[in-house]
């Protein structure tokens, strides 16, 4: 029997801004965050991204879309236990074709700027939780994406790594006019969301600005 | 969408280094593992086919240096005897390539062994007995070199009799029932022949090829023979010893074109039939072994592939949420199992060159042919090799495939 996760949502996000999405379970902010990030196709409706709609591309050109524009931070950091932070941080350019000299450069700048700059050559299995999540944003950005997405991305960390990640996320948003969306069910990250879409039975129920 | 040089190179790139990444800090114990299997498979592969290349070319060779040599002339299909065998043999040796030719009589004959001289316990045999000038015969075959006790033939031996120990009996003879059941160096040996003549002879060598077809011979001289049969000049056949430089067939027309156009003109091949047989089933033997071997290394790359595929299918599965195409994450695990492939194939040529085949000529393997050793064909190494890549291929591409077709929702979040 077919399930309606999302029922007719609208809604615009400007270049640069945070934004949150939030909900009791199920009420369909994962299936969203999905919709958004070119993981899974809607049933109906576009999605536009600077005009183009990124729903109506091909099965190729949406993995070309996504390695190209999109970055995604996972809940569980998925990053590559073969590969140290540097190699994981430089892979997106390595598959854009970039020279070596270029992403080596890229991932070395992105890791700074997360913070990890001293841990570049360590292996994904030597770094906490929080150290492979700020690996895993910095590997979401290094291709200069223009979203990033990010699933529940403290779900697994303590409660000072989290604070490091989100304010991480902020300082993106606010120096570099990141575009975020971010799905999360804690109240108190909202704070770090320029506005919070609150979605209920796969509608949205209310926006609220945060900031 | 058209695929670029650029692109190509690119993602050859991407697969590449992730196999590097992966093999060179995955889990070694699953990495030897796989490289000992495909390396015992590759191993079992090849020794089988070179035990077998080794037993046939062990019997060709047998069969030229021991039995018949490489050509063999035989009487006129309505004549006795090849007549003036001495100026045929001159002829025979100005032929580029001869290296030389030795002419033999058969005759039948009863042989007869009384070990105590008591007439108690007489042993009979019927058989063709052949006689041999030795000068000539040690250019053509190599008999004299397999003697197991006492001595080779001389010229002018004419009570003197060497015999193959099939014909003995003695020496762990394989036809024990059908011989002499134990002659021995200096033991009296009576042969009566076919046309009644009766001699008697010493035992003066007892020789040893392990090819049947060769030592189930006797020899006498061939000044003893033609004071038996009272025939000069002929022979029964004449073996003659080629060089190598040219297939064997090549000689039957340089041979007619001499003038030898009565004469049967045959090739070693011709007196071998049953080796023939031989080859073909071990054809089909090496095949059914070559199959198998090549199952039994897909199969464990296809395992150990699947294993990965399926551990980290989430893994893939974001993987190809941030970009990476499904091609670049299949060719990497096709590469990965060519990797197991190849080094295993690389490791079993290194045991074998280094181990086995040394082994196996100080230590050669004693067959109803002769004593075998491996016998490695480059071009059977090849192609095994080749199969073995074709086979991984095939391994690492479905399990990779299977996994990387999954929903990539599917895939993350199960």
């Amino acid at each position: 029997m077919p399930v309606e996760a999302l029922k007719g949502l609208t809604f615009e996000i400007q270049q640069g801004e945070f934004i949150a999405i939030m909900g009791p379970s199920g009420s369909g902010k994962s299936t969203l965050l999905h919709m958004l990030a070119l993981l899974d196709d809607p049933t109906s409706g576009s999605i536009f991204v600077d005009g183009t709609d990124i729903s109506k591309l091909s099965s190729s050109q949406k993995t070309t879309f996504r390695l190209n524009k999109l970055g995604y931070v996972f809940q569980e950091y998925a990053l590559l236990p073969e590969l140290n932070a540097f190699e994981n941080v430089y892979l997106p350019l390595m598959m854009l074709g970039a020279p070596a000299r270029d992403y080596e450069k890229a991932a070395r700048g992105m890791l700074e700027t997360v913070g990890m700059g001293k841990r570049a050559r360590h292996l994904i299995s030597q770094l906490s939780g929080g150290e492979q999540q700020r690996v895993a944003i910095a590997r979401a950005l290094v291709n200069k994406s223009r979203i990033l997405f990010a699933d529940e991305p403290c779900a697994n960390l303590d409660s000072k790594n989290k604070e490091i990640v989100l304010k991480l996320l902020r300082q993106l948003c606010d120096e570099l006019r990141q575009t975020i969306i971010m799905v999360t069910h804690e109240q108190e990250q909202r704070l770090y969301a320029d506005r919070v879409l609150w979605i209920k039975d796969g509608q949205i129920d209310r926006e609220e600005k945060v900031r | 969408m058209r695929l670029s040089i650029k692109d190509i190179w690119n993602d050859l790139r991407v697969s590449i280094f992730l196999v590097y990444k992966a093999i060179t800090r995955g889990n070694r114990f699953t990495l030897i593992l796989t490289i000992l299997v495909t390396t015992l498979a590759f191993i079992n592969i090849i020794f089988i086919s070179s035990i077998m290349n080794g037993a046939i070319t062990k019997a060709y060779q047998q069969a030229q240096e021991n039995y018949v040599s490489n050509i063999v002339i035989l009487p006129a299909t309505d004549e006795k005897y090849i007549t003036q065998v001495q100026q045929l043999k001159t002829k025979i040796n100005t032929l580029p390539g001869v290296v030389s030719c030795s002419s033999r009589y058969a005759q039948s004959g009863v042989l007869r062994y009384d070990p105590d001289k008591d007439n108690q316990d007489v042993r009979e045999k019927a058989w063709n007995i052949k006689s041999i000038n030795p000068t000539e015969e040690v250019k053509v075959t190599n008999l004299q070199n397999y003697m197991i006790a006492g001595r080779y033939l001389e010229e002018n031996d004419r009570d003197q009799i060497i015999m193959g120990r099939e014909i003995s009996g003695g020496y762990g003879a394989s036809f024990q029932i059908s011989s002499l059941k134990g002659a021995q160096i200096g033991d009296e040996v009576s042969i009566t022949y076919g046309n009644g003549v009766n001699r008697s002879y010493k035992v003066k060598g007892i020789y040893n090829t392990y090819f049947p077809l060769a030592d189930l011979n006797v020899f006498i001289t061939e000044k003893e023979m033609e004071s038996v049969i009272g025939v000069h000049n002929r022979a029964s056949e004449v073996l003659i010893k080629t060089d190598g430089s040219v297939p064997e067939r090549v000689y039957i027309d340089r041979l007619r074109t001499m003038g030898i156009e009565k004469e049967q003109i045959n090739v070693w091949m011709d007196f071998i039939g049953y080796i023939s047989g031989l080859t073909q089933t071990f054809d089909i033997v090496k095949s059914i072994v070559t199959f198998i071997g090549l199952l039994v290394a897909g199969v464990t790359i296809f395992i150990v592939i699947f294993i990965a595929t399926v551990n980290r299918r989430r893994q893939i599965g974001i993987l190809k949420a941030i970009g990476m195409k499904e091609r670049i994450i299949i060719m990497s695990y096709i590469f990965q199992a060519i990797f197991y492939a190849i080094l295993g194939a690389a490791a079993g040529l290194l045991i074998i060159h280094l181990f086995l085949v040394p082994y196996f000529i100080r230590h050669p393997l004693p067959m109803p042919i002769g004593l075998v050793s491996l016998a490695l064909v480059r071009q059977d190494m090849a192609l095994s090799i080749l199969s073995m890549i074709v086979v991984s291929v095939v391994a690492g591409f479905i399990p990779s495939w299977m996994v990387t077709r999954q929903n990539i929702i599917k895939a993350i979040w199960g």
